[in-house]
């Protein structure tokens, strides 16, 4: 007796995963070809457990054969012209994520004060982990849908499209992205795990820490911290990518600039953000002569727009600069 | 990387594309798999039932080649053979294979002082 089982169990497992509609014919001509190889082998003798393992062996394992028949063998996730960038963008894109997890676990490890530190150290190796995988999973989606839809990430259409080879002072060294990047990622780690470690002593017999920031305003507006660091670390990436001041970064620059703007507003509209307690002490330290200080501390918040504002003015404006100076 | 396995891969690339050719040169008459193999194992050419049934449905999928399944006999048996563009692509293909091969003896023999 044949062993049908074991081909019937071999062929399943070939087209299980094929598209449904050339499953059953792969089927058939597949039994028909098994058979054929079977009666080569053995003539007109029945074959034997033996033979049919032989022959199957010859065929293969059913996932190497179901892959030959496959209409995706040659497919990646994320293949050649893009795999380069992906590798380039997924190591910095990882190590800002350690560097950001691990400095919020060592803020942790210093502020708690009501857990034991072996538990704040778990809980900081969880979180890395979940954070890496997290920042893995979505540059390899953001890049695999590129794959997908044929984005190009490099204008490519013809020999005069090739971008010229950037001076030095037109170059964006490496260290000027990452820098920001570093720069968004502890700001946003600080607001959003410690923003009271942002303070002064207070009192000359009983000195008294006495916090920058309302932690609760800050914390109920956590959105526009997160906001900061998107806007600031995409602008960043996309500048460590560009690696040049080109017409396109400006446009971003002048997009993402002109937003935190608006976040900068949003966030200090909120009255509660300053502590008053703070603004008080340090109007008691500057009286009299100083009062041009002192009036800077009651108007703390139009201050931080204004100073903020006329950072990223510059910003947008040397960045246009390079851009119509370099990018021709 | 040893030397075997380097020589074994560079083969395989040259064999790659030649199985092509010798499948559409012997698909002019409606041919099943198992068939095509012994015709081409008679004419020194192995090629692996697991390439060769991928590779015929691949070209059929590419209107290279057309297939019917005859019933009529006691085993059931897919033959294929070329359309019409097949058996032109089969002509060009094998023109270029000629002026390429001729190519080839003329680099090769120009080489034999070396060998």
């Amino acid at each position: 007796m044949m062993n049908h089982d074991l081909i019937e169990r071999y062929v399943y497992a070939v087209t299980r995963h094929l598209p449904s509609k050339m499953r059953s014919d792969v089927e058939a001509e597949l039994k028909s070809l098994i058979s054929d190889m079977l009666d080569d082998r053995c003539g007109d003798v029945m074959p034997n457990d033996k033979d049919i393992k032989v022959v199957l062996t010859e065929l293969g394992t059913p996932l190497e054969l179901a892959g030959k028949y496959s209409p995706d063998n040659d497919k990646a996730l994320i293949s050649a012209p893009y795999y380069i960038k992906y590798k380039y963008i997924l190591k910095i894109v990882l190590l800002v994520t350690a560097f950001g997890l691990t400095l919020g676990g060592l803020i942790d490890i210093f502020t708690e004060t009501e857990i034991a530190w072996y538990i704040v150290f778990t809980r900081w190796i969880g979180t890395l982990f979940t954070g890496l995988v997290m920042a893995f999973g979505f540059v390899t989606f953001i890049f695999a849908l590129f794959e997908r839809k044929g984005i190009r990430l490099d204008a490519m259409d013809g020999l005069e499209d090739l971008p010229t080879v950037p001076q030095k002072q037109e170059r964006i060294p490496f260290w000027d992205p990452v820098a920001g990047i570093l720069v968004s990622v502890i700001f946003a780690v600080i607001f959003l795990a410690c923003p009271q470690i942002m303070g002064g002593y207070f009192g000359d017999s009983d000195r008294q820490w006495i916090a920058f920031f309302n932690t609760g305003a800050i914390r109920s507006m956590w959105y526009i911290i997160i906001a900061f660091a998107v806007l600031g670390i995409g602008r960043e990436v996309y500048k460590l990518y560009e690696g040049r001041y080109t017409k396109r970064l400006a446009i971003l620059t002048v997009i993402t600039d002109s937003m935190t703007i608006v976040f900068t507003f949003l966030f200090f509209r909120n009255k509660e953000l300053v502590n008053m307690r703070f603004i008080s002490e340090m109007q008691n330290l500057f009286t009299g002569d100083a009062e041009f200080v002192s009036n800077i501390f009651a108007n703390l918040s139009l201050f931080f727009i204004g100073v903020i504002t006329l950072a990223l003015a510059i910003d947008m404006i040397t960045t246009i600069v390079k851009a119509f100076k370099y990018d021709i | 990387m040893n030397k075997d396995e380097i020589l074994s891969g560079f083969i395989l690339e040259l064999r790659r594309g030649t199985i092509i050719l010798c499948v559409l040169s012997k698909l002019k008459i409606p041919t099943y798999g198992y068939n095509l193999i012994s015709l081409l194992s008679e004419s020194g050419i192995t090629v692996e039932a697991n390439t060769l049934y991928p590779l015929l449905r691949r070209l059929e999928s590419q209107g290279i080649l057309e297939s019917t399944w005859n019933t009529e006999t006691a085993k059931p048996r897919k033959y294929y053979s070329t359309t019409e563009t097949g058996n032109e692509i089969y002509i060009m293909l094998k023109k270029h294979w000629q002026e390429t091969v001729q190519s080839m003896n003329t680099i090769l023999e120009g080489n034999n002082d070396e060998s």
